[in-house]
């Protein structure tokens, strides 16, 4: 069977998992049951702002959509609701109060009610003190399909793995903004970059399996 | 036995099921094949093309549910948000071990077992292998030599598929071979400078496995999307489901009986053969009876065990079959955790597209011409290399726009080595029934004493000296050897041992031909069997031995023998 068969192949209910069952369909649900702004279950609504504007300030929309398109906010929402322990989710909160406490000793006001700019220069202020606890960090650079680490230790590097995840692993941010194909379109162990680049911006979902 | 109303009783579905079903069923007999789980039926169960926007968790698991259900499963890499579903709940299905010997046992029940969800590295053993216990005196010789499987390994790889590169090495015999995946960029960097700074003694080549680079007996090619974990629709990789199952229903002589937990071998002493198996139906809770001619013991390395040790009876009351006293003895896996990684410089303007599931493989090299004065036996690497993508971002303190593209982009190439090594057979690694836990049916869980000893700590600790030294002939920076301290034995998920083969009866629980030394008409080819572990990943092995004891069985069936 040629490579293209096999493509074609998926394109057609013989071999698509949503023929033979509704698997998909639960797990639209489950991802449509994602909080919106005013069902989150452990964000109030001040945290839920500092985190938009924290989280939009490290993967701000340009030409694809940023974090808070993303929905990572509700992401993090449900990673502190329903898979944090109590002291993860404790230590998380105490952080982002910390942000405050920070914003309002340098600028007299919370994050959220700083400009841009002071914004910007607390997040500097964050990620200077996360270089200061480095050694503190388990984190792991290596990257793959591994889980990543219990929430710990310094919380500007717990947010920004948060951010990252949850933008990445969304469809707009493994789709449009890696090229991300369930299904690889194109196999190649030495790929030229610029092929990469050229990879079709079309979100894989429309031709996945799961929309049929 | 004549109300026998099978020719052949196979328990367990997994890789070494559902070949004896395949091949009992092709040779004509009727065969009954008890699985303790639940039914697979891939179009609906296999889940590889989920995207991670539709897991709620991502990438990151639900970690709630198996803290609370798998604490033990989900140590193993395979077991994430999507897989975990075909991984044991680790209440329903206790062990025990000393405190001070973890052992992690990762198991599966469902129709397949663990060739759902099996790493699918393929290679065959050689007389360097099956020679080593008796050269060194340790344990009991092997009955067999590379001569006597070969043929097997041959026949098994011909309707399996295993792809891969031949190299003509006397210690890692050339598989019958589909044509090799390839190696990327870093990992031909790797390649050439193994090859030109370590004369030949290591080679590094890709994995061989039991993936499909073409169509093969009607199954398709990988599309490499990735998780093979989580099933294959296209059934590229070799599993039950994909492969032996389909044709052994194809005969019409198979009868597949899931929800089937099997307690204990009914053995007859006037025949001094087993008739048949008790079996408790998972759903109903119903006690049932099962007979037959012969008896396939195929439930997984300590499930095989485990079982015979439940059907103790009064001519044999340390477990059925153990006139030796040395069933549940000799436990191994494969030790791992040495290694290292670091950037390999250069090819910035490469990617690769696509997923590879399979590796880079160097064949063992310690201990061939030359003798280690630390350990002996060897271990292999497996590892390769890719670029570091978005996880690097978390540490860093850049922000915006900027590090928005930066991070979306590839970062450097990276290649990391993992060695498997070479574990002994040792007396004093076993397995036994624990007198007061039970499993969710009510039979004795095991208790398992397992550690390791000082020639495979040395082993490991080679391994990450071996693999810097590759690393740093590649021209790599950033080097960084490590040797994990959590890596348990039953980690690799390579457990053999604890009822081996060997020549006399007084020493070894089966004969050459997997067959129990104290009960003509009892096969067990799964893991137990092995008598000692090699370095390489053993489930093409099982395999092989699996076929030949089939053939083996049919045959005295014919002469009249069983």
């Amino acid at each position: 069977m040629e490579r293209r068969q096999v493509l074609k192949l998926f394109a057609s209910a013989a071999v698509s998992p949503a023929a033979g069952g509704n698997f998909y369909g639960v797990l639209r649900a489950i991802h449509a049951s994602l909080p919106g702004g005013g069902a989150l279950k452990t964000l109030d609504a001040h945290q839920h702002a500092t985190v938009s504007a924290m989280a939009d300030l490290i993967i701000p929309r340009t030409h694809t959509p940023g974090a808070v398109d993303a929905r990572v906010p509700e992401f993090i929402d449900l990673i502190l609701s329903d898979w944090s322990d109590e002291r993860s989710r404790a230590s998380f909160l105490h952080g982002l109060a910390a942000v405050d406490a920070l914003s309002r000793e340098s600028f007299g006001k919370d994050f959220v009610g700083c400009s841009p700019a002071q914004q910007a220069e607390l997040l500097r202020l964050l990620g200077e003190e996360m270089a200061r606890d480095a050694q503190k960090i388990a984190a792991n650079p290596r990257g793959g399909r591994g889980n990543l680490p219990e929430p710990h230790g310094n919380f500007y590097f717990t947010f920004r793995q948060l951010v990252l995840t949850g933008y990445f692993t969304s469809e707009v941010g493994a789709a449009q903004q890696l090229h991300f194909q369930v299904i690889p379109e194109h196999l190649d162990a030495c790929a030229a970059l610029a092929k990469e680049k050229s990879a079709p911006e079309k979100p894989v979902a429309e031709k996945s399996p799961a929309e049929e | 036995m004549s109300a026998a109303k099978y020719d052949a009783l196979i328990i367990g579905s997994g890789m070494t099921g559902g070949w004896a079903a395949k091949e009992l069923t092709e040779k004509g007999l009727q065969v009954l094949m008890l699985e303790a789980g639940r039914p697979i039926v891939p179009e609906n169960d296999y889940v590889e093309h989920v995207p991670p926007w539709e897991m709620p968790f991502r990438s990151m698991r639900d970690r709630k549910r198996l803290a609370a259900t798998q604490p033990v499963q989900s140590t193993c890499y395979a077991c994430d948000e999507m897989a975990s579903k075909f991984f044991v709940n680790d209440i329903e299905n206790p062990y025990v071990t000393p405190a001070d010997k973890p052992f992690r046992w990762i198991r599966s029940r469902q129709v397949g077992g663990r060739s759902i969800i099996w790493g699918r590295q393929t290679y065959r053993w050689s007389d360097l292998d099956f020679e080593a216990n008796a050269a060194e005196g340790v344990a009991v010789d092997w009955p067999i030599r590379y001569a006597e499987i070969a043929p097997w390994y041959d026949y098994v790889e011909d309707f399996a598929g295993i792809s891969g590169q031949a190299l003509g090495l006397p210690q890692l015999p050339d598989s019958k071979f589909l044509p090799p995946m390839e190696l990327n960029c870093a990992e031909r960097v790797v390649q050439d400078a193994v090859a030109k700074y370590f004369g030949g003694e290591r080679v590094l080549t890709i994995g061989r496995c039991a993936i499909l680079t073409r169509t093969h007996n009607g199954r398709a090619p990988c599309h490499q999307c990735g998780p093979c974990e989580r099933g294959c629709i296209t059934r590229s990789y070799f599993s039950t489901l994909n492969a032996t199952l389909p044709v052994a229903q194809k005969t019409g002589r198979l009868t597949l009986r899931p929800y089937s937990v099997v307690h204990s071998l009914i053995f007859d002493p006037a025949t001094r053969r087993v008739s048949g198996v008790r079996v408790i139906d998972a759903q109903t809770r119903q006690s049932l009876e099962f007979q037959a001619r012969i008896i396939f013991l195929c439930a997984s390395t300590l499930e095989s065990t485990r079982l015979l040790l439940n059907s103790a009876t009064t001519e044999f009351p340390n477990g059925l079959a153990n006139s030796s006293g040395e069933l549940g003895h000799n436990l191994m896996d494969h030790i791992k955790g040495g290694g290292a990684t670091a950037i390999i410089p250069g090819n910035e303007d490469r990617v690769t597209l696509g997923r590879r599931p399979n590796g880079i493989y160097v064949p063992r090299f310690r201990n061939i011409k030359d003798k280690s004065p630390h350990f002996v036996r060897g271990y292999g690497f497996q590892g390769g290399a890719g670029r570091d993508d978005w996880h690097r971002g978390a540490g860093e303190t850049a922000f915006g726009v900027e590090f928005k593209n930066a991070i979306s982009r590839p970062g450097p190439w990276r290649f990391t080595f993992g060695g498997y090594g070479e574990c002994l057979p040792r007396h004093s690694n076993y397995v036994e029934l624990d007198k007061e836990q039970v499993d969710a049916w009510g039979f004795p869980v095991l208790k398992i004493s397992c550690e390791w000893s000082d020639n495979e700590r040395a082993i490991v600790k080679d391994m990450s000296i071996a693999a810097a030294e590759m690393l740093s002939a590649a021209g790599a920076r950033g080097i960084e050897p490590f040797i994990d301290n959590d890596s348990p034995p039953g980690f690799s998920c390579h457990e053999m041992g604890t009822a081996r083969m060997g020549r006399d009866p007084k020493t070894s629980v089966l004969n050459s031909w997997n067959q129990a030394h104290d009960v003509a008409n009892l096969f067990l080819t799964d893991g137990a069997c092995m008598t000692s572990s090699s370095c390489v990943n053993p489930s093409l092995t099982f395999m092989a031995l699996t076929a030949r004891a089939c053939d083996h069985a049919v045959e005295l069936m014919k002469r009249n023998e069983l």
